[in-house]
């Protein structure tokens, strides 16, 4: 299992932590925009910014649909494949909101990695630099934060 | 077959136990739990991450009891410094009890295996 990359600092250890506990076997925390903030078990940039690009897409549609359903957003979602799984969720620190997809596998279990994850919530409110730049809409320049997220992950195009 | 709620009824009746749940044997969720017996206002409940962790630990020892050629385990008690956490599979679900020290576990694990045979 590889470190998760990361393109702010402070969120290495939480994720990793978050990785081995509940022994994901590949994840993405980002930014609702869409930007990635970190990765563990992918190796192609093109993955990542698929899975942001879908992520950021489904959130919108979840929270919406919650609304219309529930009276509130939906937190969490949770995919059973034949296989393999996906665990979707809403985190925040300060005023600032992530988002996480995790795969796992019957290695794990969805009661396991929801417990884990409270727990990975609790860390990124602990750790959020106090320096954090406050939270900010999208820019409407998401095909440019995506990338340049991603070149914080894989380094920039060419040399990835 | 009982139901969920008279196994966890049945099982929380028992002496010296703390929390009676049925636990998704896959998902590690409670489907059906009891109060915590002595709980204090304001303290944090155990019963979703020790469930959760209870069917996961479970899972494992089912393997390491097959890798053993042991066949499939037919009861599994966590003996800790506070208590004890047993766990009883039966077909989709595993049921799980927090035990008191001092509690009679040859009762416990009676009533939780005839609870389980019922309920596969």
């Amino acid at each position: 299992m590889t470190n998760p990359t990361v393109a702010e600092e402070w969120v290495a250890a939480p994720l990793k932590r978050l990785m081995e506990d509940a022994r994901l076997l590949s994840g993405v925390l980002l930014y609702p925009s869409g930007r990635a903030v970190g990765q563990f078990g992918f190796s192609n940039a093109a993955d990542v910014m698929s899975i942001c690009a879908l992520t950021s897409a489904i959130n919108a549609s979840a929270r919406e649909l919650g609304r219309q359903l529930d009276g509130k957003p939906f937190y969490e979602m949770h995919h059973a494949g034949a296989e393999r799984q996906v665990f979707m969720a809403r985190a925040s620190a300060g005023a600032q909101e992530f988002l996480f997809v995790g795969v796992f596998d019957r290695e794990s279990s969805l009661g396991v990695v929801a417990i884990y994850f409270a727990e990975f919530q609790k860390a990124l409110e602990k750790l959020l630099p106090e320096k954090q730049k406050p939270a900010v809409g999208p820019t409407g320049d998401f095909e440019g934060e995506l990338n340049r997220s991603l070149d914080a992950l894989f380094g920039p195009i060419g040399k990835r | 077959m009982k139901g969920v709620s008279q196994v966890v009824a049945t099982l929380s009746r028992v002496p010296g136990v703390v929390a009676a749940m049925v636990v998704g044997a896959s998902d590690g969720l409670i489907i059906e739990a009891s109060e915590v017996v002595g709980l204090s206002p304001g303290a944090t409940d155990m019963r979703k991450p020790t469930a959760a962790l209870a069917a996961y630990l479970y899972s494992k020892t089912t393997r390491a009891s097959d890798a053993a050629r042991l066949g499939t385990p037919a009861f599994m008690r966590l003996e800790a410094e506070k208590g004890h956490l047993c766990v009883v599979g039966a077909s989709d679900v595993v049921l799980v009890t927090i035990v008191t020290p001092g509690a009679n576990l040859g009762r416990v694990r009676i009533d939780m295996m005839n609870a389980a045979r019922e309920n596969a």
